[in-house]
């Protein structure tokens, strides 16, 4: 069903005349690429302050929570960005193992922030006020920091995988004894 | 007599130097864009774009170090093919207008606590730099020696 759905998806108009545009692709891509630039560069201040290794003048809250808003628009542009690039190629990147391994990985982040959420994230000014930094704020900020550089590196990778979609919907086709008889079809078809 | 280059003699090393590439650019011009929106009213606003400046100007360096050796190392694996591609010439030039803007006007302008009234301009110009060389880097892929964009 979802295989169904990507390739619904591919063969839509916009992501058919997204796909075959020279333009329009590279120029999105770049814009994932803003995006990757404003929100990671926010992400890591972030973590490297609850780290207790940058913007140590200011305050843990003032860090976290000025860079809230701004961070979910940085993360919207790379997302947006992203999701037409995977809508374009909606079918390969479904096979691709690399791109698994990022919503994977994107599940897990999203799991990170539930997890710490109550502890580190509700409320930052409490970890000001402890008299050093929680290890719980320093392990979220490394594994959000671990985790974010893991995806940005499978989304490079997946420009290195190429699925062969050929070989694969070979093998999908029913062998119902009928694939000799569409060849011949296809063959005798009568030259306009 | 030629020395084959052994970047080259490894299917994994280009992919890791971009990774390291990825990093280092979103390190050096993700701090640079904090100040610069900062500059703008926009984000941090509890901060002056000068005190930003002096807390992230280590990482905006060390962010541009690592960007820098890896692109050097990633040019190193096919120099003609990046001499010929009118993008990688583009995006360097961007990028040393960029990095000459930053450790100049742009320093300056955030030097001191209250910007001067041309601090939006300058956030603008060096937003714009930025976003050139990253543009630059990503047409680099979509250009073949001898073809336009896409190879149309």
């Amino acid at each position: 069903m979802l295989l169904s759905f990507v390739q619904w998806l591919q063969f839509t108009g916009f992501f058919t005349a997204l796909r075959g545009s020279a333009y329009a692709y590279p120029i999105v891509m770049s814009l994932h690429m803003v995006g990757i630039a404003l929100f990671g560069g926010m992400v890591m201040l972030t973590d490297l302050r609850l780290l207790g290794w940058s913007m140590r003048k200011h305050s843990i809250a003032d860090v976290v929570n000025q860079f809230r808003v701004p961070k979910r628009w940085g993360l919207l542009l790379t997302v947006t960005c992203g999701f037409l690039m995977f809508g374009s190629k909606a079918e390969e990147y479904y096979y691709n193992a690399f791109f698994r391994t990022k919503l994977i990985l994107l599940t897990l982040v999203l799991v990170q922030e539930l997890v710490f959420y109550r502890s580190v994230y509700a409320d930052p000014a409490a970890l000001d006020r402890a008299p050093a930094i929680p290890v719980n704020a320093k392990l979220a900020a490394a594994l959000s920091l671990l985790l974010w550089t893991s995806i940005a590196c499978c989304g490079r990778g997946i420009g290195y995988i190429e699925p062969p979609l050929d070989k694969i919907h070979a093998q999908m086709l029913p062998h119902s004894g009928y694939e000799g008889e569409i060849a011949l079809c296809f063959s005798s078809r009568p030259t306009p | 007599m030629f020395i084959e280059n052994p970047l080259n003699s490894s299917a994994l090393a280009f992919p890791v130097l971009e990774c390291f590439h990825i990093v280092g650019f979103a390190l050096s011009i993700g701090t640079i864009a904090i100040v610069d929106f900062s500059l703008l009213g926009v984000g941090m606003r509890r901060q002056t774009p000068a005190q930003l400046a002096k807390d992230t100007w280590l990482w905006t360096l060390g962010g541009l170090i690592l960007m820098l050796f890896s692109g050097l190392l990633l040019f190193s694996s096919d120099p003609d093919m990046y001499y010929l591609n009118w993008p990688f010439l583009i995006k360097m030039v961007f990028f040393i207008a960029a990095v000459i803007f930053h450790y100049t006007i742009h320093r300056k302008t955030v030097s001191t606590d209250t910007p001067p009234p041309n601090g939006k301009l300058v956030a603008c110009v060096s937003l714009v730099l930025w976003c050139g060389v990253i543009f630059g880097g990503i047409f680099i892929g979509f250009v073949y020696p001898g073809l336009g964009i896409g190879g149309v």
